[in-house]
């Protein structure tokens, strides 16, 4: 499952061991297209937090965060991002770069 | 099979073709005509459309073609080989202050400064888009279109050299200038494969390929000038041939692990 980052709020992923952040927007298409890939990898990787963050709803994360290009997908270790990629990636690449974080 | 009906202008265009097995001292014109009487022969159908990104699903393809989402389970890659150039900067600052989609990451510079690199017929609408939603817009134009008359808008002739930053972009130095931007949306018509396909592993303008036409991609298979030299119709047909061989067979296994 994902869950909805609301009103800038980032308490659960600052105080989360591993989470995945996933920045996009509801007007952009590849941002649509990995929202599903995330989907089945917060089923698989159900020990991890999933998170999604719209940058209209969020514009100071998204600003703290410099994310410049979306879909952003951050990878957050006690609180602090340790990895981001950022645009489309195949199911097996985000696989791969959740993987990493483990 | 999606693509131009009138096939590739590249064929038509060239003046003979002189080692096409059977085919010896054929005029590329009338190879065009043989190839398109072939696929009629055998009732393949080609689709007019042009696909702006292959989406690699993990078990399919979604295909992008404007507004429609196209679905496929294997897709053959044979786009023939992009020759356009990246600026200096323009592959380290992907994502960091360059762009390539108006419509996808204006909203990410409302309030800033833009510079678009007009190539593609369209540019200089999204230019206006751009105009829309940011604060204001350099637009050099790179053909001979340009957007309509606004008051953030300015149109400036000259060559786009480099893009500057460090971490982000933050100008564009040109053949005499530069200029303080947040952003350079860099437009054009030909895309290169790893933005038509997200993921996809390249060699400079080429997908890269096994012996049977396999990129890294499970499902996805390259042929043609677009999975490297030499640029022959005799080279592409024979990898067409092996990349449908490995469709097939991969479609095969697919079927068996349903």
């Amino acid at each position: 499952m994902i869950k909805e980052i609301k009103n800038n709020d980032f308490n659960a992923v600052e105080n989360a061991k591993t989470a995945i952040v996933d920045f996009n927007a509801t007007w952009c298409g590849p941002c649509r297209m990995l929202a599903p890939i995330l989907e089945e990898l917060s089923e698989e990787y159900s020990d991890i937090g999933f998170y999604a963050c719209d940058v209209d709803n969020n514009m100071e994360l998204a600003v703290k965060y410099g994310i410049q290009s979306i879909p952003a997908v951050g990878v957050f270790k006690d609180g602090k991002l340790v990895n981001m990629s950022v645009g489309f990636r195949p199911k097996e690449a985000m696989k791969a770069l959740i993987e990493s974080a483990k | 099979m999606l693509g131009s009906s009138a096939l590739s202008s590249k064929i038509s265009k060239a003046h003979r073709i002189d080692n096409y097995t059977g085919l010896p001292a054929i005029s590329g014109e009338e190879l065009a005509a043989r190839l398109k009487a072939h696929l009629d022969e055998v009732g393949a159908e080609i689709t007019d459309k042009q696909v702006g990104a292959v989406y690699a699903m993990g078990d399919y393809f979604a295909l992008q073609c404007g507004e429609e989402m196209l679905e496929a389970s294997s897709v053959i890659v044979a786009t023939g080989v992009v020759q356009a150039k990246a600026l200096e900067g323009e592959d380290r600052f992907l994502g960091r202050g360059v762009s390539y989609c108006a419509t996808c990451d204006a909203r990410l510079y409302k309030g800033k400064t833009v510079a678009v690199l007009g190539y593609s017929a369209d540019s200089a609408e999204e230019a206006l888009f751009l105009s829309e939603v940011v604060d204001s817009v350099l637009y050099f134009p790179m053909n001979d279109k340009l957007p309509e008359e606004r008051e953030n808008l300015r149109v400036i002739r000259e060559k786009p050299l480099e893009m500057i930053g460090e971490n982000n972009v933050t100008s564009l130095k040109t053949d005499s200038g530069e200029y303080e931007v947040s952003c350079v949306f860099v437009l054009r018509d030909a895309v290169m494969p790893e933005k038509l396909i997200p993921g996809v592993e390249t060699d400079g303008a080429h997908i890269k390929v096994d012996i049977n036409m396999k990129t890294n991609i499970n499902g996805l298979f390259a042929c043609g000038d677009v999975a490297g030299k030499p640029y022959q119709y005799i080279k592409a047909a024979g990898q067409g041939n092996i990349a449908a061989l490995s469709a097939i067979g991969y479609l095969n296994e697919i079927k068996k692990e349903v």
